[in-house]
């Protein structure tokens, strides 16, 4: 009983906070150096070397992944900062189809 | 992605790229026709960032703020890649590129001026940076690449096509350089990189 009660707080306040989930996402492209997307992440967003090359192996095989998730704002300042390093990023919703 | 992997300095050979120093130095010695088109590079994506700041006339205010009149992306294709939109949705987009394009520009300005005033005043050629000085080169260099990649039309030819271009084609030097820059670039990542734990 108590689990659904959460449960049920946990949806009432998922539908009521509009600031979360966002998610970045970084789209793959014929320039950028695989150890230099690994190297971004690493430094933007402090990610440890096995979680930045596993997500620039994601956007190199698959054309894309979400490197962040968090509130609209958050992901504008990481996209922002992404761009700045040449990083093709765009934001989302997280409930969208990528 | 792109690939450096089998990318040797073709076009100017004298430089042996970076190298680490101690734990947050990285050096290299550039020849001075490297020296030449680093700077010469620098410095036209300095003029490409800057072209649209004074074309309309701006609210003044909005400006000082960092708010532009621009919310459309740019037409230029290499100038599209730089500063690209970051929503699907273009309302949203322009909303987001209104506010922040300008402080984008000046960034990725001073990482261009970052290379361009230090080879400048580097008389022998000999360039040494700090951790955020390679941080600037890194998003500098790899602006130039962007640049030269949208106009060697990278997207749709490959490798080994751009490898068989005519030695006559102008085409054939930008991608010398282009093949250059991402050597120069892997292997400054490569010396950054060592210092990483892995």
């Amino acid at each position: 009983m108590v689990k659904i009660k959460s449960k049920i707080e946990e949806e009432i306040n998922a539908i009521f906070s509009s600031d979360r989930p966002w998610v970045t996402i970084v789209w793959d492209d014929p320039v950028n150096l695989m150890d230099y997307v690994t190297y971004v992440f690493i430094e933007l967003f402090g990610y440890s070397r096995e979680r930045a090359t596993e997500l620039m192996m994601k956007v190199h095989n698959e054309g894309k992944a979400v490197v962040s998730e968090g509130t609209r704002e958050e992901m504008e300042h990481d996209v922002a900062r992404l761009h700045e390093y040449g990083l093709w990023a765009t934001l989302q919703r997280g409930d969208q189809p990528l | 992605m792109g690939d450096s992997a089998t990318w040797g300095p073709t076009l100017m050979s004298q430089s042996h790229g970076f190298t680490r120093h101690g734990e947050e130095l990285f050096v290299a010695q550039f020849s001075d026709s490297e020296k030449e088109v680093l700077i010469n590079l620098s410095q036209q994506i300095i003029e490409l960032l800057s072209e649209r700041v004074d074309q309309h006339d701006q609210d003044p205010l909005a400006a000082m703020v960092g708010i532009t009149v621009h919310d459309s992306p740019p037409d230029d294709e290499v100038l599209l890649r730089l500063l690209p939109n970051a929503y699907a949705d273009g309302v949203d987009a322009a909303e987001f590129r209104r506010y922040t394009e300008s402080v984008l520009r000046t960034k990725k300005q001073a990482h261009a001026m970052s290379i361009r005033t230090m080879l400048m005043s580097s008389e022998d050629g000999s360039i040494e940076l700090n951790h955020e000085l390679a941080n600037a080169w890194l998003g500098g260099i790899n602006d130039i690449r962007l640049a030269l990649g949208v106009r060697l039309n990278v997207e749709k030819n490959s490798h080994e096509e751009l490898e068989l271009l005519a030695p006559d084609d102008p085409m054939r030097g930008v991608y010398g350089v282009y093949s250059w820059l991402g050597w120069l670039q892997g292997n400054l990542l490569q010396a950054l990189m060592d210092g990483i734990e892995s």
